[in-house]
């Protein structure tokens, strides 16, 4: 049994835990008024402005607001996208605000970056599951990472044209990204089960990191055990922007809406899952599970050779399971040759896809979708 | 090209008669001075005729069907690795469409097309390779691990496991797993190998260590 250390925890997920967030956090955004707003926000929007006049204000850690409907950047990206009419641009201008630039969560775009985050490994999992349904949970993760992972993402958000402000301020053109590295993490933006600091290194199997860890399959821990790197930082401000964005369209647009954009701007990018692989023993591997599934022992079997006595010789070999060939492999040798070859043959049962076009769960959301036919489920790993 | 075609038999027509009219003197002049200039066999040989191969039946349509033949689809992919893509028949699962249409194809038609080559159509499958491999033979009873156990704790350095497997025909794992040697025998090999292995130089560690990259390569793929 774990325990859960609100001591440790910062920021955010604190405030929140204290009832102060919160009660800000649920008025919509747009009426949300900072109390140390500027004058000229004041004078644009005098009837939300409830300010205690202050004889020198100190600036805002990001551009106003009431500042995004002159920016072109906005309404270029605005457009680029081609987003709806329904999203406003002050949504989009706070989907580049990050926690780093400003740490408010009424002003920056944490939980629109979460929820859209949610949206993303949703759609994402859904579509893996049901492409390739024998993918071994590691593999999975990866290729999870591969799709809606903060460095995919990022050059998801470089696509669009996003760009970094030098450095986040109030004056600065609210289309650029506000974010600045080397800060202290202010806000919590990582969720996940913190794991007992005193648990020994065996409790971190691939069955617990389904049920504790992050989306990623990776440790979420209390305490920042070192500085993550510059590249780190960028990456997750970059993609902190798609996922934001992809939050505000589900809150303005709605599901359908969403998926298709997520459709079209994540799951349209290409990944090939046979580079994600790394084997350990591939020939047992391979004779557990033609033991598991009730298949003939493997046997490999020499297809062709040249050049035996060359100094590079090419093998084939082919791997059998009686008559049935399973995968081939060349090698400049043949015990090399026949890992190969049960390597491809080892990918050919994972890499089971059903088609190309699978139907996926949410499908069924639409209206008069036909009935559902269940997808095919693997019994599981090879153990 | 046509000029000269046509003048080579012309000219081959000709030579044998100006050897008949004129003497020895002028065959000689014939033969150094030619109508034409025959070039080498071997060049026209190389690199015209011998490039002229008639192409792959698997190119052409198809011909089982009568002359006005319906649109044939030509399928002749250039020879590469086989991708994992293609799911061999046995790893389909039991309701998949290409497994159903596979077996159908099998039971109608009298060549496998799903197998991959002729060899296999025909029940010949390629020589087996010799490597070592689990061979169970179930030949050892309670009786005989005990024996073994007692072999091993008597003594270790006669009873080895190559010698004990030897005896009892089994493997050398199952050797180690049923009688594994006493812990002290064990620590003793450990530390043999710990003074072979220092005594290793720069070069035997640096190929040892280069052959574990290798293989950790070749698992990823990247080899």
């Amino acid at each position: 049994m774990k325990r859960i250390r609100p001591s440790r925890w910062s920021g955010q997920l604190l405030q929140a835990r204290c009832g102060a967030g919160i009660a800000a956090a649920r008025q919509p955004f747009l009426l949300a008024a900072r109390s140390q707003s500027t004058s000229s926000a004041a004078a644009h929007d005098s009837s939300t402005s409830t300010t205690t006049p202050i004889d020198s204000p100190p600036p805002l850690p990001a551009p106003s607001f009431s500042r995004a409907a002159q920016s072109a950047k906005l309404a270029a990206l605005h457009a680029r996208l081609s987003l709806s009419k329904k999203i406003p641009l002050q949504t989009l201008a706070r989907a580049l605000v990050t926690p780093s630039a400003d740490a408010n969560p009424n002003f920056n775009n944490t939980n629109l970056a979460y929820l859209g985050s949610t949206i993303v490994n949703y759609h994402v999992l859904e579509y893996l599951v049901c492409k390739w349904p024998r993918l071994p949970m590691a593999i999975l993760y990866e290729a999870l990472r591969a799709y809606a992972g903060d460095a995919s993402l990022q050059q998801v958000a470089r696509r669009w044209g996003v760009e970094s402000a030098a450095a986040p301020g109030e004056e600065v053109d609210p289309g650029l990204l506000q974010w600045k590295a080397g800060e202290e993490q202010l806000v919590n933006t990582r969720w996940g089960y913190v794991r007992s600091d005193k648990a020994p290194a065996w409790r971190r199997g691939l069955s617990s990191r389904v049920v504790l860890d992050n989306d990623f399959g990776d440790q979420v821990s209390s305490i920042e055990a070192e500085k993550p790197e510059f590249d780190t930082l960028q990456s997750e401000a970059f993609g902190s922007v798609v996922q934001a964005v992809i939050g505000a369209i589900y809150t303005h647009c709605g599901r359908e809406e969403v998926k298709a954009f997520v459709k079209s701007h994540i799951l349209s990018r290409e990944l090939d899952p046979s580079t994600l692989f790394e084997f350990k023993l591939p020939t047992r591997e391979l004779a557990m599970l033609c033991a598991r599934e009730g298949f003939e022992a493997p046997v490999a079997r020499l297809e062709s050779e040249t050049g035996r006595l060359s100094r590079t010789p090419v093998y084939v070999v082919g791997i059998y399971s009686g008559k049935e060939k399973l995968g081939e492999g060349a090698g400049p040798s043949l015990d090399v040759a026949r890992r190969q070859a049960s390597m491809a043959s080892l990918k050919a049962w994972y890499l089971y896809s059903p088609g190309n076009k699978v139907r996926v769960p949410s499908d069924m959301m639409e209206e008069g979708a036909k009935p559902w036919k269940a997808p095919y489920i693997d019994i599981g790993e090879i153990i | 090209m046509d000029l000269r075609s046509l003048l080579r038999p012309a000219s081959q027509l000709l030579t044998p008669l100006r050897c008949l009219s004129s003497g020895p003197r002028a065959v000689t002049a014939a033969v150094s001075l030619p109508l034409t200039s025959s070039r080498g066999h071997k060049t026209t040989a190389r690199t015209k005729r011998a490039l002229k191969i008639s192409p792959h039946d698997s190119f052409l349509p198809s011909r089982t069907t009568e002359f006005p033949a319906a649109d044939s689809i030509i399928y002749n992919p250039p020879a590469s690795e086989a991708s994992p893509s293609h799911t061999p028949f046995i790893f389909l699962p039991r309701n998949d469409p290409r497994r159903l249409a596979i077996t159908r194809l099998r039971s109608t038609a009298n060549v496998d097309p799903t197998a991959y080559n002729s060899q296999a159509a025909n029940g010949e499958l390629p020589p087996e390779m010799r490597y070592k491999r689990r061979q169970p033979k179930y030949n050892l009873t309670k009786e005989h691990i005990e024996e073994m156990r007692r072999l091993r704790n008597e003594d270790p350095l006669t009873w080895s496991v190559q010698k004990l497997a030897r005896k009892f025909e089994c493997s050398t794992v199952f050797v180690q797993m049923a009688a594994p040697a006493p812990p002290e025998h064990l620590q003793w090999l450990k530390g043999k190998l710990e003074r072979k292995m220092e005594r290793w130089g720069p070069k035997k560690t640096a190929a040892r260590e280069d052959r574990k990259r290798r293989a950790e390569m070749l698992y990823r793929g990247e080899l």
